[in-house]
């Protein structure tokens, strides 16, 4: 009677991963054709062959799928890495975006005529200049950490205002997630990759310049696929270890940005590597120094880490890639980013096989105290 | 680490076990009833609620019973369950109450 109705929803939770299947299945399909049939056997017989699931109900399953697949407290060791990997992956993005953005307010005020929001007409074309220069040095922009358009079509105030904003917005979605605001994080952050899309949507529509694919590529890459994999930052996860992150914030600014600030002002521009090169350096020395803890085998969490920097590696190197097509006529360009993607590539091997090791050795946090208390 | 608040779902969930078990699709139905057609659980979203209630041992499984082929499981709530339940609507209660006591002091200011 139900045949075919069943069917269809045994489809849709084919998404969710077999141990829950195993325990849920059953009763859940049960439930389902119990929200459906009606116990007379004419209109069940319509039923069976015209409906099927909605799609919320799809999205429903869906969501569940998304939460068992990138699990927290209490999941299976395997889904709680990679949910785990996704959470510090993302934090580790959106600490680039936060330095990125300090470093752009840092910039802003510099140029503002310290103390009043004001600016002097010569600090702004001073602005100007910087941002033109980096722009011009290379499409994804040395000497800003993250790259932000040149000067946007309403010129130099447009420009200074998505600089400041954006970045500012950046540093708040990263304090969210790691103070447990999710949903103030997943809000912030949609806001905050809208102009850019607008921007690059505008530019693609009247052609002026029209954005290339490396535009493109940073906005999937940096902006679009953090924000979505901000899902796994559900209920079930657990806090970040908020101080080490918080910590990161001040130590990455005065680590990276500060001597590549230092190295523009002091007209060694020529060292400044583009954004996609910075990344595979920063991913590069984060393997070799997580490397002495993935190869103890004993460490607890590096396993998570080793499987964190192997994503992150993933996407600085995809993007790397993507980027090479910006200096097809610069032998000298294309041989630094090579260099730059194999050593990374190097480096991420180094933690990979811990990173594959702890699909099957990472215990979770059990869920909830109150179900020790029980 | 702090222990988490109750969501809404799970509040209901617990709610609608709190006079005797139910089975899946029955306690989309009480759900539905007791929050007046506010919440209307997806069998994804109760699934979802449930396997966490399980884990966090609120509620068990109590019996399985055949209906048109197939097979119904019945939840009941545990003695932690009926606890976790008791001590949510207390807080609940007491935070209606402020809100009714303050509701009461601006209301009297506004019309005096």
């Amino acid at each position: 009677m139900s045949g075919s109705l069943e069917r269809r929803y045994r489809r849709v939770l084919g998404l969710l991963p077999g141990w829950y299947r195993k325990q849920w299945e059953e009763d859940m399909v049960a439930a389902f054709l119990d929200s459906w049939l009606t116990g007379d056997p004419e209109a069940d017989a319509y039923i069976t062959k015209a409906a099927g699931p909605s799609p919320a109900e799809v999205a429903s399953v869906t969501a569940l799928a998304v939460r068992l697949y990138l699990g927290g407290a209490g999941a299976p060791g395997r889904h709680f890495a990679w949910g785990q990997a996704v959470r510090n992956s993302v934090l580790a993005v959106m600490l680039v975006r936060a330095v990125g953005g300090l470093d752009a307010f840092v910039g802003a005020v510099r140029a503002h005529n310290f103390g009043t929001w004001l600016p002097v007409l010569e600090k702004a074309q001073a602005t100007k200049a910087h941002v033109v220069q980096a722009a011009d040095s290379s499409p994804a922009v040395a000497g800003h950490l993250v790259n932000t358009p040149a000067v946007l079509p309403g010129g130099i105030w447009p420009t200074i205002f998505y600089t400041d904003a954006v970045g500012c917005a950046w540093i708040v979605v990263f304090l969210a997630l790691v103070l447990g605001s999710y949903r103030a994080a997943r809000v912030i952050a949609v806001l905050a990759i809208t102009p850019a899309l607008v921007q690059l949507l505008s530019a693609q529509l009247t052609g002026n310049p029209a954005p290339q694919l490396v535009h493109w590529a940073f906005w999937i890459l940096f902006d679009v696929v953090p924000v979505v994999a901000m899902i796994a930052f559900h209920r079930d996860a657990p806090p970040a270890e908020g101080r080490c992150w918080l910590l990161a914030v001040p130590a990455s600014y005065v680590l990276v940005a500060v001597p590549l600030l230092a190295l523009l002002e002091t007209g060694n521009s020529a060292w400044l590597p583009d954004f996609s090169g910075l990344c595979c350096i920063l991913v590069t020395l984060a393997c070799l120094a997580h490397t002495p803890r993935a190869w103890s085998r004993q460490a607890p969490g590096s396993g998570v880490w080793s499987l964190t920097l192997t994503l992150l590696a993933a996407v600085a190197g995809l993007y790397r890639v993507i980027t090479l097509s910006e200096y097809l006529h610069n032998p000298h360009r294309i041989a630094v980013s090579l260099a730059e993607l194999l050593i990374m590539l190097a480096a991420a091997a180094l933690v990979a096989p811990d990173a594959v090791r702890t699909e099957t050795n990472t215990p979770a946090p059990p869920r909830y105290p109150r179900a020790m208390a029980a | 680490m702090a222990s988490q608040p109750m969501t809404g779902q799970s509040f209901f969930v617990l709610t609608a076990l709190a006079d005797g078990p139910r089975h899946g699709y029955g306690i989309v139905g009480e759900v539905t009833e007791l929050s007046q057609g506010r919440v209307r659980l997806k069998i994804g979203s109760l699934y979802g609620v449930l396997e966490r209630l399980s884990a966090e041992g609120l509620i068990e499984p109590d019996r399985e019973e055949a209906h048109d082929g197939r097979l119904r499981r019945y939840y009941r709530l545990t003695q932690d369950g009926r606890r976790a339940l008791a001590e949510e609507a207390e807080l609940r209660a007491s935070t209606a109450r402020v809100v009714r006591a303050r509701l009461s002091v601006t209301g009297t200011e506004a019309t005096g």
